[in-house]
């Protein structure tokens, strides 16, 4: 599969707010969409595309925008695939993807609490690594590693 | 105890010589453990032991005995809780393997807090587990000891800036032996044990 076979694909299954499609390295495409046609995205390349496993959903802070990107396989092909979306720097937030993967739930969770990412409508947004009531987000450009010295401990008693 | 007792003359004497393999053994003296096992049976047993209770009972009042057998005897066998954190885990392994068998200092692990009086903290101990850690701490019975074995479990190791490390576990519990490396070797182990031993000698339990 390559860029031209999914663009072609997706046109036929009229999947709405599609950026570009490039070629990406150990990728079939790197599709960047509109994070508002997430919902109706999903589905599409799920079922018309093909890739029903969906290997994980990351974050990244490029300080003027945030990215959120998902890696999806598809076993009769033999290849992954690259969504990503940008999202705005001040309130990043997208629909969840845990409706149409469910196995994004936990990837979810770990891209909400580490880089501050909001998935709307996810059925169980906790900290997944970090305890409970942890107030960061530790992967974001502006976090400060502290000085144990500064760190005031407050612990739980269970 | 060798007061020879009406039943020294029915105990058999062992044949004169034993022929090993490495030639003629030195015969035992055997008959000693008969005597007194025959001693122990006997009446004039039972008032000395009486005697000999009511004044253990007498001392334990008083605190003088109990308080040191007590002392020798749990410092000679601590009972640390069987679990692994990161790393060093495998060096805490290790040192109950047969190559370095931290049995031989009556160190046994156990599988249940309850059962324990040495919390072995090996690795690095993040913020997520932090309270799992202390609800350990706390099942654990009293008198009971915590060792920081590790340079993770001292101060946080390579991760204490981190954000999900605890820069140091004696934010969390107290700690009473720091075993430095990363990892230590199980010699360092042990020398952390043979020191908590000698603590506890001094201190009391
Ligand atoms: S001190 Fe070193 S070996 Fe031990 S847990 Fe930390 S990183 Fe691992």
């Amino acid at each position: 599969m390559n860029p031209e076979d999914v663009r072609t694909k997706l046109a036929a299954a009229g999947a709405p707010g599609i950026i570009s499609i490039e070629p990406f390295e150990g990728v079939a495409a790197r599709v960047k969409f509109d994070p508002t046609a997430a919902t109706a995205l999903f589905p599409i390349v799920r079922d018309a595309l093909g890739f029903p496993h969906l290997s994980m959903v990351g974050g990244i802070d490029w300080v003027e925008r945030y990215e959120v990107f998902y890696l999806v396989w598809s076993d009769p092909a033999k290849t992954y695939l690259l969504l990503s979306a940008d999202l705005d720097a001040k309130a990043p937030h997208i629909e969840t993807a845990s409706a149409c993967w469910p196995s994004a739930n936990w990837h979810e969770r770990e891209a909400w609490e580490l880089v501050g990412i909001q998935f709307d409508h996810h059925p169980d947004l906790r900290h997944l690594l970090m305890p409970d009531g942890y107030q960061f987000h530790p992967l974001q450009r502006a976090f400060k590693l502290h000085e144990p010295e500064d760190l005031e401990v407050k612990v739980r008693h269970v | 105890m060798s007061t020879p007792g009406p039943a020294v003359a029915s105990v058999a004497k062992p044949a004169a010589a034993v022929v090993g393999p490495g030639g003629e053994l030195p015969i035992v003296s055997s008959d000693v453990s008969f005597v007194e096992i025959e001693t122990l049976r006997s009446r004039e047993f039972i008032p000395e032991a009486k005697e000999a209770l009511s004044a253990l009972v007498k001392e334990q009042a008083e605190g003088k005995l109990i308080r040191p057998v007590f002392n020798w005897a749990g410092r000679n066998s601590l009972f640390p809780l069987h679990w692994g954190l990161a790393c060093c885990a495998i060096e805490f392994a290790a040192a109950f393997g047969a190559r370095w068998d931290a049995e031989r200092f009556g160190v046994v692990p156990r599988s249940s807090p309850r059962q324990c009086d040495l919390l072995i903290v090996n690795g690095t101990v993040t913020w997520k587990v932090a309270h799992k850690l202390i609800a350990l701490y706390e099942q654990m019975p009293e008198p009971k000891w915590v060792i920081a074995m590790g340079n993770c479990a001292t101060g946080g190791g390579p991760f204490r800036t981190a954000y999900s490390v605890v820069p140091g576990v004696d934010k969390l519990v107290p700690v009473d032996v720091y075993i430095a490396g990363c990892p230590p070797r199980p010699e360092a182990l042990l020398d952390g044990i043979l020191r908590l031993e000698a603590l506890i000698r001094e201190r009391g339990a």
